[in-house]
């Protein structure tokens, strides 16, 4: 590298004049400004100008260092303000305290985006959140794009960018996975580990904070990135779920779809704390977070190793047409371990057409296995294996292969390695390999790693990988999540709504919301007493249930405010009284405000239908097994509302009771069409209405197909 | 020891630790913003504050002190108070 002391660092034309998006000015900035380097090796503020310097940054490089009159032999600015140039980007190590003044001098400058690498902010206190409030502010009054602080910093792989903002010991090599991390420390092990499997990056970002850029407004950008095709990511915690599903969405299909694979840490049920509503206490993040990833197409895996497994199989590898693998191996006992691994992650182990079968016959001993998984015996050598590789890849019944080798002491594995690079060459099916061991491998595994192949310690991570790109090749399959637009009265919801305070809106409102929102409501009437009651159970017809109206009785059935069954007048006024007394001796505080005569609901499967707003995803939907049950066994799914009919449908199928409603062992199946469209109305009126905090229709009953579902019981909470 | 000559002598105990040109130092130059001073370099600071001057900063006030007009007032201030 040429350098002249005290000059700018690199000078290169500039970049496309297109119309240039906010995220260009940080991924591909034509001048970057250093804002508070030093000339001490080792320390954040010398790194990261050093990293720039030595990356082959494209663009033009200015330290701004206080007092020192170059940096890296390059001329040193006092202040952004005195830079010849207003730059794209700021790149800002200075300690906390002085974060603010550095980046209202950006904002003077006219620089349009931002790298806060610094700590000391909203993860260091009340006093790091007030700053990072201030810098909020500044970042808004001058449009700075930032990402940070508190983070590693940004790299740009991409050959007209070559940008290394960050302090990674090393620039990664280039490749076309974009890696987006929350945590910085992990960033540096994730570079250190991928450069030992020759994985090679796109953009690398560690987003800190999210103070400015935010995990959705990445996904975004990475999606429109030529350089990219799969992105990974790394959080803590989520800035605006909705956001990042409805962003999700749009990356990961349609035209130029990319595959989203997700880690998200934090598996604890502390979201899940102890709640009034069914709805409340078993929406816990975790589990929400795992629907929702799922509906948005983002694959949630539990490490970093699952994590690279699936990228580099997608990213390295031609998508598979199907899901039907072959698997050749010289050794038994691994094969039958993938072949199980393979059906539990959900593949399919190919049956081979005659022909395949007849070539395997041809060129293996008679003592190999020609079926799947062809097993060409422990002595195989090369020959042995690309005769099998070549006839399982030219079979029309497989999708994709995995090859499996053990060291045995003839086994060529360098030859077999360099085949098997040939074969892949010309091959258009996904290949994968696993090398068993971990000494003798090594030279065989470093040949198929250059190679871009596939490689995995253990057949069971290879399976595991390829059931992964599976779940993104039946994504981009699945029907898209519209919501089409249903017919409801809106009016007369609106008007139940605009007269009830905060909290629970009294049952026969509440009845009289879903009613308006189209759902199966029963018959009923709030009675101010016995009389009235008797009129109107005569005018919907025995037998009734009786119900006690209170906002302060919010489980019925233990304060025995509920009767069943009522079958004439007498029986209704004797559950009248009683139950009025009852009340009245064990909760004299409860206010009645009448009694509620509903007609009896025919027995059926008691489901729930919730629905909540979340803080971080917004109004979300919940269907499972309802009544007593839900507690137990907490078999719920969650859906982001408003839903369309395929994706109520497809929470409808993911809940494990769904088996019940599709009618087992003689049972007749359930209306499910009808529950569909009452989640489908549920998630409509939590979405419609901002107010509403809370809605439980628990239980919906679920009547066979022709009797049809009906509202048991339902609360619905407002917010002030 | 007037407040003149507090001053000469701080700012050339920021020069020598700082190595920065005497032109730049100001009262109001904040260390790290203006002057370029490095986490190690504050540690620094003090210690030289209290050979040239004699005296002990307390770490919680040495914290507060970001400027040279305020290392300059602190000082003064503790020149003034009876020795222990």
């Amino acid at each position: 590298m040429t350098m002249t002391a005290n000059q700018p660092a690199r000078s290169c034309a500039p970049a496309s004049p297109a119309a240039r998006r906010p995220l260009d000015f940080i991924f591909s900035p034509r001048s970057a400004v250093v804002v508070g380097a030093n000339a001490s090796p080792g320390t954040v503020p010398y790194d990261i100008f050093h990293n720039m310097l030595i990356s082959g940054y494209r663009g033009t490089l200015y330290p701004v260092a206080p007092g020192k009159a170059n940096i890296c032999a390059v001329k040193a600015y006092r202040y952004v303000t005195d830079v010849p140039d207003s730059a794209d980007l700021a790149v800002i190590v200075f300690p906390a305290e002085v974060v603010e003044r550095a980046l209202e001098q950006c904002g003077q400058m006219g620089i349009r985006s931002a790298i806060i690498v610094s700590a000391g902010f909203r993860e260091a206190g009340p006093e790091g959140f007030e700053r990072e409030q201030r810098v909020k502010a500044i970042c808004r009054r001058y449009d700075i794009s930032l990402i940070g602080p508190n983070c590693l910093g940004v790299i740009n792989t991409d050959p007209s960018v070559r940008l290394n903002a960050s302090f990674a010991r090393k620039m990664p090599e280039a490749g076309r996975i974009a890696f987006l991390s929350q945590s910085g420390a992990l960033c540096t092990a994730v570079l250190d580990y991928a450069r030992d499997k020759s994985i090679g990056f796109s953009k690398f970002v560690s987003f800190g904070n999210k103070a400015g850029i935010g995990e959705a407004d990445l996904l975004d950008y990475l999606h429109h990135d030529d350089q990219t095709d799969v992105i990974l990511l790394y959080l803590e915690e989520i800035t605006d779920g909705r956001a990042l599903v409805e962003t999700a969405r749009r990356v990961t299909r349609g035209p130029n779809a990319k595959p989203i694979l997700a880690i998200k840490s934090g598996r604890t049920a502390e979201g899940a704390h102890a709640a009034a509503s069914h709805t409340g206490s078993l929406a816990g993040e975790d589990v929400i977070c795992d629907d929702l990833f799922r509906d948005a197409g983002i694959i949630r895996v539990n490490s970093i190793e699952e994590l690279f497994n699936a990228a580099i199989m997608y990213a390295y590898q031609p998508m598979p047409v199907g899901d039907r693998l072959a698997i050749v191996t010289n050794a038994g006992g691994p094969g039958v371990m993938a072949t199980d691994a393979a059906v539990r992650a959900g593949l399919s182990i190919s049956r081979f057409a005659p022909s395949t079968t007849a070539k395997l016959k041809a060129a293996l001993p008679a003592a190999a296995n020609i079926q799947n998984p062809v097993d060409v015996i422990g002595d195989a050598r090369a020959d042995r294996y690309m005769a099998a590789l070549d006839a399982v890849l030219a079979d029309g019944g497989v999708d994709e292969v995995l090859v499996i080798l053990t060291p045995q002491s003839m086994t060529d594995i360098e030859q077999i390695a360099a085949g098997i690079c040939q074969v892949h060459d010309q091959a258009t099916k996904p290949i994968a390999c696993s090398f068993m061991g971990a000494t003798d491998v090594v030279p065989g595994v470093r040949m198929l790693q250059e190679a871009h192949i596939p490689h995995y310690i253990l057949p069971e991570w290879a399976c595991r990988a390829m059931a992964d790109v599976q779940k993104i090749r039946q994504w981009r399959q699945d029907r898209l999540w519209r919501s089409e637009p249903i017919a409801v009265d809106h009016g007369t919801a609106k008007a139940i709504l605009d007269r009830s305070g905060e909290g629970y809106l009294r049952e026969d409102e509440a009845l009289g919301v879903l009613k308006a929102y189209g759902l199966p409501v029963p018959p009923h009437r709030l009675c101010k007493d016995a009389d009235e009651a008797v009129e109107c159970a005569a005018e919907i017809g025995y037998p009734v249930v009786l119900r006690a109206v209170s906002r302060q009785i919010i489980h019925k059935s233990e304060a025995k405010a509920v009767a069943l069954n009522l079958i004439d007048a007498n029986s209704l006024r004797r559950a009248y009284d009683q139950m009025r007394g009852h009340i009245a001796a064990v909760m004299p505080q409860a206010t009645i405000d009448g009694m509620l005569v509903r007609g009896m609901i025919p027995a059926g499967h008691e489901l729930i239908i919730g629905a909540k707003r979340d803080p971080s995803f917004g109004p979300i939907v919940m269907f499972g097994l309802g009544g007593i049950y839900v507690e137990i066994f907490k078999d719920v799914t969650f859906g982001l509302a408003p839903l369309g009919r395929p994706a109520a449908g497809c929470m409808m199928r993911r809940v494990r009771a769904s088996q019940l409603l599709e009618g087992i062992r003689g049972g007749a199946a359930a209306d499910l069409a009808g529950i569909e469209q009452c989640l489908v109305r549920v998630s409509q009126l939590i979405a419609d209405f901002d107010r509403i905090a809370e809605i439980d229709v628990n239980p919906l009953i679920a009547g066979p197909a022709g009797v049809g579902n009906a509202v048991a019981d339902v609360r619905i909470r407002l917010r002030a | 020891m007037d407040r003149s000559e507090v001053e000469q002598r701080v700012n050339k105990v920021v020069c020598h630790v700082l190595n920065v040109d005497p032109e730049l130092v100001k009262p109001e130059c904040h260390f790290v913003f203006d002057l370029g001073a490095e986490s190690i370099q504050s540690v620094q600071l003090v210690a030289a504050f209290e050979a040239e001057f004699g005296i002990e900063m307390d770490n919680d006030a040495a914290l507060k002190i970001k400027t040279v007009g305020t290392a300059v007032d602190f000082i003064a201030a503790s020149l003034q108070q009876p020795q222990k």
